[in-house]
């Protein structure tokens, strides 16, 4: 059985935050919060200082506390170990946001990407209003990503709560996850972690694994190789 | 050193898989997901222009809208990879704040504070209006009074920038290139003979010395130099030199906080170090004829001792200068210490040739930047990494057409007038601007200044086209008083932007990266390459491309008034090379001017120099067009310098500074004072030490101010996207949505300052505001902040409040003067360049 994994190599990575954006631009997220995201740290004193990056999102855990917490199992595994999220589901009672201890459940206090319906211009008759644009568009937005909504709501609603998918809906077509193709460091490294020739696989077993968080017991598939700083 | 770690990550222990099996990328058993028709997409080539790194780059195309971006897999430069910025090139091209008519200026009024009561016009009467401006100016025989003021370019630039002033009458075709980095030049030109950006050789270095530069961040190499660095860091050393813990220090073995504009003390001392400890490279500067080290503290060397290979004057150097630039007197300038200065110098001569010290704006565009720059140039000639494998490069080009020649369609009026002094005042006693003869380089910041003194000549004319001198060129409220004063200005951009508050009419130019046809030349790992900009979407506005279309246009409308010079040079010099079409549109001609400058790259003919393409369809799907690699040691004794060989005594200097003396009859040391240099004599034509430029009495203003740039900028032009200020934090030390001045906590105790205190930073010349952050990756004394935000105009989200003309944030470049590096007409803006005060606002 197949159960997806990511290893993020931080002596490759550079916390350029191409991934975080990305993903925006991939699984059409607004812009109040972020399913890839990053924290950054700041050790030592003037001029010893070490600083680094880590890129975080969703763990996709064997033992995901948002799943055990779902009512209405909205929040449920699929076979292949990705975390999944159904939004038609969804009651809002953001009892998964609460119950992840790596924030990574957003729920959606405001309509989405509600921006777009302002009818004021910059310059009257010189420049658009964001609803002009987004009428020319035909879509939610200009730069909306309908292949998001392969596999969930394309944009989800004011109510209900989102997180990263491991783009299910690109890996369902063969496709990496688009924070892994889109790291310019390749510091990202997705795939099966019970394919013994995975590349996973393989870096799991040259390196000591790290994941966020261990003592909450969640069993997390996103791990964290090497160092970000030198040391 | 301890850490405080937070309880962040903690070790599991997994056991390892077996070991020998083959490595198998990620794999999936059959799609289980089909992708409707209507929903399907389609990654097109383009050219990503957000820096100077220009990276071949795709975008993903559904029903005629951009959805996302990636690197072009075609590119050997970039490894199919683009860095952050790209991506936010979508929310700039669907800005809903992007001008979509043109517009004209209906309150004759101009200032900050006047409100230009834009209208919009039809294409026809603003050309027709630009047209007879044009005209009235050869009428009256003053067509020098018009200038095109060109900001970031393709290389269809010339069809605008060059053609329209030459053929109209006008030397005035002004380039923003000195308010880029021209004194970075300087270092290489006067050293190799190279006016240009260096390529470094990261795949095979063992050393990176960076001064200042930040490649993880920015300019000019971004996608190739992440996609490396983590291979970088496991085969070399890398020392970063910065007094802000930069993205790239962040991942550096050594840190080296200097004190901002001391690079040439710890360049020097670092040359001394290499030379007292015999670590030079024998092969390319040279030897002892008695072979032992001659190079001791303090003593003179006779130069007929040393056999000097393919460098010239590296005993001149020492005896006039190096001699006594010791780590401890070093320590003193540059607050770096003198065991760690020792330190860094061997480790990189022991690493040479695989050794790179890589030169960059920060340590360069100082008003007493040039000499230090070229010391820290000269340590690659030091140990012979200089056109050499795993370290410093110049580039390979692409064989593209050159931009036919003006002079056919110059009538006398043109021929007599463009050959006017330009506007700028370069080669002026106080503006040498030595591109590779004085008075060839540009001053493009002067311009402003050269437009309120109405000297050399009354500007009464410009085009200005993808710039935005009222916000990036440092001393921006003179530009504003400058455009206050001209009489006439068009402005083609995307945007209302600062300049455009000043325009009498503003032309809505096609975003470059999905809307527009051009191509652009750059390098990266050690492949030079063009690429080309598409026009892969419809525009949703009424939007022309500034490069090409817009002066079709014009030259259109000259021609029905009965000027058809300029016409007549578009249609006969940019026919389309695989029909022989007469370009009859706006829009046929930028495909066909494209067509032409490129036609070398597909029509097979450039196959012995890189890629082998065959057709302008093939050349299309790649988007870009690959050199061989380069090919290293071709350079050694043939650099295009005065003796051919690497110079640490430039002669190539000595020549260009005596010429311009010459000009204006007087002595090279004169010169020297009038661009504020304090070194005279023989130490003119080698790098030397010269104390830095400070605007300010230290007294009054206490603080060192430096600048950074950010990961996310695209020049001055992502600030009105939401990405931009959503990720703002990944520049160490920023915050998101804020834009910040960074202490160090005990310099902000010491001034009453703490975390979160919105600021007024004030210099001599001007002040900003913005937010306090109290960061420990700052060299205390000195406050750093990072260019980008503090626009007034632009776009709903880049001002706090556009119609009021409030800034977001602070902009740098209203609290640093305008000042130059001169020899080079450099903008002076780094190396602490100005002090500044900082005071809570209550």
């Amino acid at each position: 059985m197949t159960k997806y994994a990511m290893i993020i190599d931080l002596n490759r990575c550079v916390g350029c935050g191409g991934c975080d954006i990305a993903c925006k631009s991939e699984n059409n997220v607004p812009d109040n919060f972020h399913w890839a995201d990053h924290e950054v740290e700041t050790y030592g004193k003037f001029p010893d200082v070490k600083y680094r990056h880590i890129p975080k999102l969703c763990n996709h855990c064997d033992n995901a506390p948002c799943v055990r917490v779902c009512p209405t199992k909205a929040m449920h595994k699929k076979d292949d170990g990705i975390t999944m999220h159904d939004p038609k589901k969804c009651i809002g009672c953001k009892s998964c946001v609460l119950a992840c201890p790596y924030e990574a459940v957003m729920y959606n206090d405001k309509v989405p990407f509600k921006q777009w319906n302002n009818k004021s211009e910059l310059i009257k008759g010189g420049t658009a209003s964001p609803k002009e644009l987004k009428d020319k568009s035909k879509v939610p937005f200009p730069n909306y990503n309908p292949e998001r909504s392969l596999t969930s709501m394309g944009v989800r609603e004011k109510g209900v709560v989102e997180k990263c998918t491991f783009c299910d809906h690109r890996v369902g077509q063969n496709k990496l996850p688009f924070c892994v193709e889109s790291c310019p460091a390749s510091a990202r490294i997705f795939g099966d972690i019970k394919d013994v020739t995975s590349q996973v696989s393989k870096l799991k077993g040259k390196y000591e694994l790290k994941v966020r968080k261990l003592e909450k017991g969640t069993r997390p598939n996103v791990f964290y190789i090497r160092e970000y700083y030198r040391v | 050193m301890k850490l405080k770690r937070r309880d962040f990550m903690k070790v599991i222990s997994v056991a390892g898989v077996g070991a020998g099996l083959l490595p198998k990328d990620y794999l999936f058993s059959s799609p289980t997901l089909s992708v409707p028709n209507g929903m399907k997409g389609k990654w097109m080539s383009t050219v990503c222009q957000g820096c100077t790194t220009w990276c071949p780059a795709q975008a993903y195309v559904i029903n005629g809208r951009v959805i996302k971006v990636r690197g072009n897999p075609h590119s050997k430069a970039n490894h199919g990879k683009v860095c952050p910025k790209a991506h936010l090139a979508i929310q700039q091209m669907y800005d809903p704040d992007r001008i979509k008519v043109p517009l004209k200026r209906t309150n004759p009024k101009k200032g900050r504070n006047e409100d230009p009561k834009f209208i919009p016009i039809s294409w026809d009467e603003a050309i027709n209006t630009i047209a007879d401006k044009m005209l009235e100016l050869r009428k009256r025989e003053v067509p020098e009074r018009f200038a095109v003021l060109r900001g970031r370019y393709s290389y269809m630039r010339d069809v605008l920038y060059g053609a329209v002033p030459k053929i109209l009458g006008s030397p005035n075709g002004i380039s923003h290139s000195a308010i880029c980095a021209e004194a970075e030049k300087f270092a290489s030109f006067y050293t190799e003979g190279y006016w240009d950006y260096n390529d470094y050789d990261l795949e095979h270095t063992k050393y990176v010395l960076s001064w200042g530069a930040d490649p993880l961040s920015s300019n000019r190499m971004i996608p190739h130099a992440i996609s490396i660095w983590g291979k970088v860091r496991d085969q070399a050393k890398i020392a970063v030199v910065d007094p802000r813990l930069s993205s790239t220090a962040a991942k550096a073995d050594h840190w080296l906080p200097i004190v901002p504009g001391q690079d040439g003390a710890l360049a020097l001392a670092i040359a001394y170090t290499i030379l007292t400890e015999g670590l030079w490279s024998k092969e390319f500067v040279g030897v002892f004829k008695d072979g032992k080290n001659l190079f001791v503290k303090d003593r003179e060397i006779d130069e007929t001792q040393f056999e000097e290979k393919h460098t010239h004057g590296v005993i001149k150097w020492w005896n006039l200068d190096l001699k006594n630039k010791t780590p401890e007197w070093a320590e003193k300038k540059c607050g770096i210490s003198a065991d760690l200065i020792k330190k860094i110098a061997i480790d990189f001569a022991l690493a040479a040739p695989r050794a790179i010290s890589w030169v960059s704006p920060g340590a360069s565009m100082q008003v007493r930047g040039g000499y230090g720059a070229m010391a820290a140039h000269a340590l690659n000639g030091l140990v012979g990494s200089i056109d050499n494998k795993g370290g410093v490069v110049q580039k390979k080009s692409p064989p593209v057409n050159k931009t036919p020649k003006y002079s056919k369609y110059q009538d006398e009026l043109a021929k007599k007038h463009s050959k006017l002094k330009k506007i700028d005042q370069r080669g002026s006693k106080a503006f040498p601007a030595m591109k590779k003869k004085p008075g060839k380089g540009v001053v493009t910041n002067n311009v402003a200044d050269a437009i309120l003194e109405s000297k050399p000549y009354p500007l009464e004319m410009a085009i200005g086209y993808w710039n935005n001198f009222a916000y990036s060129c440092s001393g921006a409220e003179r530009w504003e008083r400058a455009l206050t004063k001209l009489p006439f200005f068009v402005h083609i951009t995307t945007n209302a932007a600062e300049m455009t508050q000043f325009a009498d009419i503003v032309l809505p130019a096609a975003f470059h990266m999905f809307e527009k046809w051009s191509f652009v030349k750059q390098k990266q790992n050690l492949h030079g390459y063009a690429g080309i900009t598409q026009k892969i979407v419809e525009p949703f506005w009424d939007v022309k491309m500034d490069e090409t279309e817009i002066p079709y246009m014009i030259a259109k409308k000259l021609a029905d008034k009965g000027f058809s010079n300029l016409l007549d040079y578009y249609k006969n010099e940019f026919k389309d090379p695989e029909t022989n079409k007469v370009p009859e549109t706006e829009k046929e001609f930028a495909l066909s001017a494209l067509k032409f400058y490129t036609h070398p790259l597909w029509n097979g003919s450039a196959a012995s120099k890189g890629d082998k393409i065959t057709s302008w369809k093939e050349f299309q799907k790649l988007g870009v067009w690959n050199t061989k690699r380069y090919t290293y040691k071709t350079k050694w004794d043939h650099f295009k310098t005065e003796t051919k060989k690497f110079e640490f005594y430039s002669e190539t200097l000595k020549k260009n500074l005596n010429l311009h003396a010459e000009k204006h009859s007087t002595t090279v040391d004169d010169i020297l004072k009038t661009c504020k240099y304090t070194s005279f004599g023989e130490l003119a034509f080698i790098p030397h030490y010269e104390e830095p430029y400070r605007w300010g009495d230290e007294k009054e203003f206490p603080l060192i101010f430096s600048e950074h740039r950010s990961r996310l900028n695209r020049e001055g032009r992502s600030q009105n996207t939401s990405w931009y200020y959503a990720h703002k934090n990944c520049d160490p030390g920023d915050e998101n949505w804020d834009d910040v001045i960074k202490l160090h906590p005990k310099t902000a105790k010491v001034h009453n300052l703490k975390n979160g205190d919105k600021v007024r930073v004030t210099s001599p010349t001007g002040s900003l505001e913005c937010t306090l952050k109290e960061w420990e990756g700052i060299r205390p004394g000195v406050a750093i902040k990072c260019f980008g935000q503090g626009h007034w105009a632009y776009g709903s989200l880049a001002s706090a409040n556009y119609k009021k003309k409030i800034p977001r944030g602070g902009s740098n470049n209203h609290i640093l003067p305008a000042d130059y590096e001169r020899l080079s007409g450099s903008t002076a803006r780094h190396g602490g360049v100005t002090r500044v005060k900082i005071e809570k606002i209550v």
